[in-house]
């Protein structure tokens, strides 16, 4: 029989098929389907003109197991874990089922549609993460168009950031809004100028990041919910917040004059913990030498005085025997070191003294 | 017998599967119709279901119930302060009587060529009498909504309701960006001049009270010292009083002693002598024993 062996040959090769060209879903059955129906048609019209040639039973079996499988394909539908099924009837969303295989009318009475509820999309304003044929993070593009917007006191600043959406309500998601994707872009890029654009760059750049996710987040989630968009906005997250590439050296320079106003105070603190630390040793040291002054003072007049005491002690035991000592001890030693000449004012009368003061000299020089 | 049997029921059901698939038809939920009896206009479907006409006689045109989009080329607009602006917008819109839109518009398509220059003009008309700062700033909201409402009085001639109307970009032409910049850059240069003056001014300050500070421990410490050397010299001064008033006579003796030691130092004095002196007293005359006394003062 050749149709037999045909149709078990084409089977085979469908099923080897398989994992190479389809994944685990309904689509490699459809061919085999039409196939069937085909041959089954085909065997019907063989069947009908007498039964001559083959077997009724195996035929019958062969047509019962055709319309079962048609029967199956077309009275049921097949949702995935990330998928809502949202069945219309003549038009009219009238169910929606959860993940799992299902019952449905077929074609012309019942769709389905499956939107993918429980993905996260992402839509990047600003620039393109482009990924490389091997599925790694490629190359990032700059979309300045996009990134550089106005802000309130009239400069520019480039923003990149990226906005994180689900579908809240499949059945308005499907049935209300053309252009989805489109329309979260648009609408993301008309928030973001509008929030950009009541602030001051300078909180843009800093501290208010926060404050424009959620100020975006909100004014999207306003205008979305306005068109019944039945699309949530998750997060609105700020990549790059940057004054245009054309000003970043200026801004930089901001900030590195910050730092060096920091280092200056800086060093000038260090300065100051340096010398008045020093300036109190040396006060310490001029006092201690004070002290020390007034202690020696003190202390080499009271030795002065007190062998002045002595002295006046003895003295007064015996006052002109020893003033006369004294004196002539004193001159002993004065005149003992000195160079002397002694003029006998009587009989040297009417000569004039000769001082060699230049001879006085050279002794003087010599004896250096 | 069976087979004519079986002949009928093929052809009954293709009639009248041939009757449903010309004579039904399906409304979504996301579109509306109309039904044109040989072009005249005799139904209009809003809801979804399924529906009947007559074949051959009625055709029937379906129109999109969503919202649309339509996003406007990028133009200059002048504000009322003739700043220039480069304004891209779009606007979302539903078509709300498909009888007006198939009459005005006809198809998706053309709208945009038709309610393109509405929007555009509503835009220069807000827009040019509104002033830079209100469009980035002040009154974005609401020159939108009246972007929008006079859009919508329009776009009801075409059967649409114009839904909204955003300005998605608002930029300054390229030659008054570059004058931006240039006012950002000198704005920062500014500013860091100014961080830098900050910084030496603070560093300026803080190492003039250092060496104020400096002095002023110097100072005090100057100060407290001459005071102890004062109180040293003044304890001196006390000392030396004490003691030599006991006998101002001697002490005069004695310090002149002291003195004549000290001020004549041996090699750099030459005395010229009277041998008549007190000191010589006995260098002439060794007898006169009674010589000695008082010294001569």
């Amino acid at each position: 029989m050749p149709w037999s062996s045909q149709n078990g040959g084409g089977r085979k090769s469908g099923g080897g098929g398989g994992p190479w060209g389809q994944g685990p879903s309904g689509g490699p059955h459809q061919p085999d389907l039409e196939e069937l129906l085909k041959r089954s048609q085909d065997r019907l019209k063989q069947v009908m003109p007498g039964g001559s040639g083959l077997p009724g039973p195996v035929l019958f079996l062969v047509a019962i197991v055709g319309c079962a499988l048609v029967a199956f394909f077309a009275f049921t539908f097949r949702v995935n874990p990330d998928e809502l099924g949202v069945v219309v009837r003549f038009g009219k969303p009238v169910r929606q089922e959860p993940p799992g295989l299902h019952f449905r009318l077929p074609y012309p009475i019942e769709e389905v549609r499956l939107p993918k509820v429980t993905r996260q999309n992402i839509i990047e304003v600003g620039f393109r993460s482009g990924m490389t044929s091997r599925g790694f993070p490629g190359g990032v593009s700059d979309r300045p168009e996009e990134s550089l917007m106005l802000t309130g006191d009239e400069n520019i600043v480039d923003v990149d950031f990226v906005v994180f959406w689900r579908i809240r309500d499949a059945q308005q998601y499907l049935f209300n809004i053309q252009n989805p994707e489109v329309t979260v872009k648009e609408v993301a890029e008309s928030a973001m100028r509008e929030v950009v654009g009541q602030s001051n760059i300078q909180p843009i750049l800093t501290e208010a990041r926060q404050k424009t996710e959620q100020a975006v987040q909100k004014l999207m989630q306003e205008v979305l919910d306005s068109y019944q968009a039945g699309i949530r906005i998750e997060e609105v997250r700020l990549q790059k917040v940057d004054p245009p590439t054309q000003v970043i050296d200026a801004f930089r320079d901001v900030q590195a004059a910050r730092a060096d106003r920091e280092r200056l105070q800086n060093e000038a603190q260090a300065y100051a913990s340096r010398v008045i630390p020093e300036a109190r040793g040396e006060a310490e040291r001029i006092l201690q030498a004070a002290r020390g002054y007034k202690e020696q003072t003190v202390a080499e007049a009271t030795g002065q005085t007190s062998r002045f005491l002595k002295v006046l002690e003895e003295y007064k035991k015996a006052p002109d025997v020893t003033r006369k000592r004294m004196y002539l001890e004193t001159m002993e030693r004065v005149l003992g070191g000195t160079d002397k000449i002694i003029i006998d004012g009587k009989q040297g009368q009417g000569v004039v003294p000769f001082l060699p003061l230049d001879q006085l000299q050279k002794r003087k020089e010599g004896a250096n | 017998m069976l087979r004519a049997l079986a002949a009928v029921v093929v052809v009954t059901v293709g009639a009248i599967a041939a009757a449903a698939y010309f004579a039904l038809f399906v409304v979504h939920v996301n579109e509306q119709a109309i039904v044109l009896e040989f072009g005249k206009p005799v139904r209009i479907i809003s809801e979804p279901g399924l529906y009947w006409k007559i074949p051959v006689v009625q055709t029937v045109d379906t129109f999109d119930k969503r919202i649309l989009d339509l996003d406007t080329a990028e133009q200059e607009v002048t504000a009322a302060d003739q700043k220039r602006l480069k304004v891209d917008a779009f606007a979302r819109y539903r078509i709300v009587d498909p009888l007006l839109f198939y009459q005005a518009v006809r198809d998706e398509r053309s709208v945009r060529s038709r309610l393109g220059p509405v929007i555009e003009s509503a835009l220069r008309r807000v827009l040019g009498s509104a002033t830079f700062t209100d469009l980035v700033r002040d009154k974005r909201e609401a020159l939108m909504k009246q972007i929008a409402k006079q859009v919508n009085e329009e776009g009801k001639e075409f059967g649409l309701e114009v839904v909204d109307v955003r300005i998605k970009r608002a930029d300054l032409p390229d030659q008054n960006q570059k004058n931006v910049f240039d006012r950002m850059r000198a704005e920062r240069q500014r500013e860091a001049a100014e961080f830098r003056a900050e910084g030496t001014g603070a560093a300026n300050r803080i190492k003039a009270n250092a060496d104020r500070e400096v002095t002023i421990i110097k100072g005090d410490a100057t100060r407290d010292a001459e005071q102890t050397r004062g109180e040293g010299d003044a304890e001196r001064n006390r000392i030396f009083a004490d003691a030599y008033t006991r006998d101002p006579d001697f002490f005069a003796f004695y310090r002149s002693m002291q003195a004549y030691e000290q001020g004549f130092k041996p090699g750099d004095t030459r005395m010229l002598l009277s041998p008549e002196s007190e000191f010589f007293k006995y260098f002439t005359n060794p007898g006169s024993g009674n010589a000695t006394g008082a010294p001569k003062r």
